[in-house]
């Protein structure tokens, strides 16, 4: 019982910055990001790239990461969304408009790379933290596991959940003591009216779709080391997977995703331990579930339902 | 039918989550009869018109059409019924021809909807020479005719027009209520939701004055604004609350 | 009403029946054929509920593979001649259609997505080990007591011919009038008299049994397959964006995205998936930036008729 619930638990933190960029694009543009878990993917890849060019910790793809993909986001929200917002229904066309971005990004990964599994040693993530960890959570410099309760888990699923925490704090921090995170939740709540008080809708959109790229990009980086390898492919099911953790949550309120992340997480461990050979099924049944028995989410009051 | 009213709503109640839009609104209606319906803001009065019109099944009390109970009857069959609607906020099938807007309502409106003409219709109401142009060509004060269209193709005995004044200029404002008086005296039983007290004087026989869902008044408009109550509720905005 | 209803089905139907009904004698690739016709067949079906009534099906290929099983187990299992198993095949897609009725009481993406989720789920249902006695899970079926690409063929053709028909009914009936106005505002439709819910689930399970029955004849025709052939994103997306790129509430709008879009992906198609991914992908960008209700709105901006 232990066991799982702790893993569910790590895990969950880390579906939560999973499925939090995703949420904040929605919640602000009303936007469906279909090509989500293709930018998680290519998170993926600059882990890959930080390790084998540069011989470095993976931690140190969490901020380059974000970085890139924070500009790659204002870039591509220049280019895609304001013509998008034009048509008649945007939010259906997104979903069309960004499953071509997928399939564009999906292609090109796989023309550079091939359609190969790699993976990364889970030794290499937090090399730069060895000592600090030894010292806080036991274990040698060079093995993996960690030592919570009694029960062991590989190192880095630890510092992924950590980093999810330091995360899902730091997007609190914008949305609750920034300015351009007032206008942010402004957007989110009424994006009528914040256009109509002069709000600047584009600023604070470009920002949020920058910050949800760069958010799944992080959490792209611990990809290799939570499903065990990765591939240009792998970007659909992390998107349904997002979708699984958003809506859990509610669909439009960012800061419910680290509930439904953490939700998801439990669940999953619990069938994984249980139920094993039904395990794939969950997410889309938990999905449908949601959505059809509590359609604003776990924590959400938006009504959605025609 | 009984006498007094093909529409009675008694002790409506509407309730979103802890608000109640609706607290126990009784009023009626007669065959051939225009009733205003008048109140400020967040009074109820379109919430009384999505509760008959079927938009919301009420929450307490009663609505019934010709002595049948309706209340949480889904629309369309309300519309078989004889019970239609415009809109506020005008809702056309935007990217349906004009003429195709009135011709569902028509092959699906009921038994009596096929007896009537779509474009002589259309042309009663100014719509002919758009007939064959995608409803979304057209401006609100066509797209709201456009909806009363639609709403007569299905031949209602009881029609509820929510806002059909505003945006018309007094031209228009004269047409159309002599428009809605021709369509009481063929017998049909009309609901008017407006804000412009002049046209309301002009077209209803009978007014409620509604406030925080209730009805606090029933009679005629030239009698209501000398009722303290009613211009308390009027002017109130400023003094109290 | 009915004089068009003639007149497109003669006009349009027939004739491309027939020349897919002759081209297997003069042209030698018949499974690029078979493909053309399944395309044509599930764009028309995806025409069906999101042209006429707004709901993108992205796990559309639920059905199709849904119906592809149906036809193998009642084979496998039951012996049943392939005709009578590609009804089964439909039968089963109806069937999931209905169960998941309650998914159109969602709208936009979230449906889109649902749908795609419920899809997933049937797949993984149908590929797990446990159900190996009946699906044989993971490890694919084969059927070649009824192999007959000839006769399978035909059955698609039929199916087309089917789905062309309903499409034109819809193009040319108050039915259809009423549901793309459920489309357009389903308030209003209501109160047109429409029975919206009614309406919307009879325009699922036409969309589902289109997919299903196609499902089967492809089962019949491949003979051979495994769930991620059937099941196949793929099958959704070549769908839905072959139906766009035409231009969805016509009949001739998917037929066009078929002919053209299937036809661009077999000239650079097999030989470089990757490189047609890319093309692809770009390809639904540009449409939905600059022609986002499909090649027909080209003649519809200029006001010509497009049936």
């Amino acid at each position: 019982m232990l066991y799982p619930l702790i893993a569910g638990i790590l895990f969950g933190l880390y579906f939560s910055l999973v499925g939090i960029g995703l949420n904040l694009v929605f919640g602000v543009m009303r936007i469906v990001n279909l090509a989500h878990g293709d930018f998680l993917m290519l998170g993926a890849f600059v882990a890959f790239g930080v390790v084998s060019l540069a011989a470095l910790d993976p931690l140190f793809a969490v901020p380059l990461a974000f970085v890139v993909f924070l500009v790659v986001g204002l870039v591509l929200y220049r280019l895609l969304v304001p013509r998008l917002q034009r048509a008649k229904d945007p939010e259906m066309l997104s979903i069309i408009l960004f499953f071509g971005l997928s399939q564009v990004i999906e292609a090109v990964m796989t023309i550079g790379f091939g359609t190969s599994e790699r993976s990364l040693p889970s030794r290499e993530l937090g090399r730069s933290l060895a000592a600090l960890r030894v010292r806080l959570f036991g274990g040698t410099v060079d093995s993996g596991p960690v030592e919570i309760l009694g029960q062991s888990f590989p190192a880095p699923w630890l510092a992924a959940a950590i980093t999810s925490l330091i995360a899902i704090a730091l997007v609190y921090l914008y949305l609750y003591r920034s300015r351009l995170g007032t206008l942010t939740r402004a957007v989110m709540s009424r994006r009528d009216e914040a256009l109509a008080t002069g709000i600047d809708v584009h600023r604070v959109s470009a920002a949020a779709f920058g910050i949800g790229l760069g958010l799944a990009a992080i959490s792209g980086v611990f990809a290799p080391f939570m499903f065990g390898s990765f591939t240009p492919a792998f970007g659909v099911d992390a998107t349904v997977t997002s979708f699984v953790v958003v809506v859990l949550g509610s669909l439009g309120n960012p800061l419910g995703t680290a509930l439904g992340g953490v939700i998801y997480g439990v669940s999953y461990m619990f069938v994984q331990t249980y139920l094993s050979s039904w395990a794939d099924l969950l997410p889309y049944v938990l999905l449908i579930a949601i959505l059809l028995l509590r359609p604003s989410g776990l924590l959400g009051r938006r009504v959605r339902v025609a | 039918m009984s006498r007094d009213g093909v529409l009675r709503v008694t002790d409506l109640v509407k309730r979103f989550g802890g608000f109640f839009a609706l607290g126990g609104l009784s009023f009626h209606v007669s065959p051939g009869e225009i009733l205003g319906l008048v109140g400020p803001n967040g009074s109820g009065k379109t919430t009384a018109i999505n509760v008959i019109s079927g938009l919301y099944a009420p929450d307490g009390g009663s609505v019934t059409f010709d002595d049948a109970a309706i209340g949480g009857t889904v629309s369309h069959k309300l519309v078989h019924l004889g019970i239609n609607r415009t809109f506020q906020v005008p809702k056309p099938f935007l990217s349906l021809t004009v003429r195709q807007n009135v011709e569902v309502a028509r092959a699906y409106g009921g038994r009596r909807a096929g007896a009537t003409v779509t474009d002589d219709l259309l042309a009663e109401y100014r719509l002919a020479e758009y007939a064959d142009r995608p409803a979304a060509d057209l401006n609100s004060v066509q797209q709201k005719l456009l909806d009363l269209v639609r709403a007569l193709a299905t031949r209602p005995r009881l029609l509820l027009l929510d806002e059909l004044a505003a945006g018309l200029n007094p031209t228009e404002l004269d047409w159309i209520s002599s428009k809605i008086k021709a369509l009481a005296q063929r017998g049909t039983a009309i609901i008017v939701v407006e804000h412009l007290m002049g046209f309301i004087a002009q077209v209803t026989d009978r007014v409620i004055v509604m406030n925080a869902g209730k009805e606090i008044f029933e009679g005629t408009l030239a009698v209501a604004v000398q009722v303290p109550q009613v211009i308390e509720v009027f002017l109130g905005g400023e003094h109290a609350a | 009403m009915l004089r068009d209803f003639i007149r497109h089905f003669s006009l349009i139907v027939v004739p491309l029946v027939a020349v897919f009904a002759v081209l297997p004698a003069v042209y030698d690739n018949h499974l690029l054929l078979f493909n053309f016709v399944i395309f044509l067949a599930l764009a028309q079906g995806v025409n069906i509920i999101y042209g006429f009534t707004g709901y993108l099906p992205f796990g559309y290929v639920g059905f199709f593979g849904a119906g592809a099983y149906g036809f193998a187990i009642v084979v496998m299992h039951l012996n049943a001649p392939a005709l009578v198993a590609v009804a089964i095949a439909g039968l089963v897609a109806v069937l999931l259609g209905l169960l998941l009725t309650p998914l159109l009481r969602l709208t936009g993406a979230y449906f889109s997505i649902a749908n795609l989720a419920a899809a997933l789920a049937v797949l993984h249902f149908v590929a797990n080990p446990a159900l190996e006695a009946v699906t044989r899970g993971p490890y694919g079926v084969s059927l070649t007591g009824t192999f007959n690409p000839t006769m399978a063929y035909a059955t698609a053709l039929g199916i087309l011919a089917l789905t062309l028909a309903i499409v034109v009914f819809l193009k040319n009936s108050s039915f259809g009038l009423a549901l793309q106005a459920v489309r357009e505002d389903p308030v209003s439709a209501a109160m047109a008299g429409v029975p919206v819910v009614r309406m919307r689930v009879i325009a699922w399970l036409a969309s589902a049994l289109v997919a299903g029955l196609a499902g089967g004849a492809f089962a019949w025709y491949v003979s051979v397959f495994y769930p991620d052939n059937v099941f196949s994103s793929e099958f959704s997306i070549f769908a839905i964006v072959f139906a766009l790129f035409g231009g969805v509430a016509t009949i001739v709008g998917p037929i066009i995205g078929v002919l053209i879009l299937y036809g661009v992906y077999n000239l650079i198609g097999f030989t470089t998936p990757q490189y047609f991914q890319l093309i692809y992908g770009l390809l639904i960008m540009g449409l939905v930036l600059f022609l986002p209700a499909g090649l027909v709105s080209l003649a519809t901006r200029r006001g010509w008729h497009v049936p």
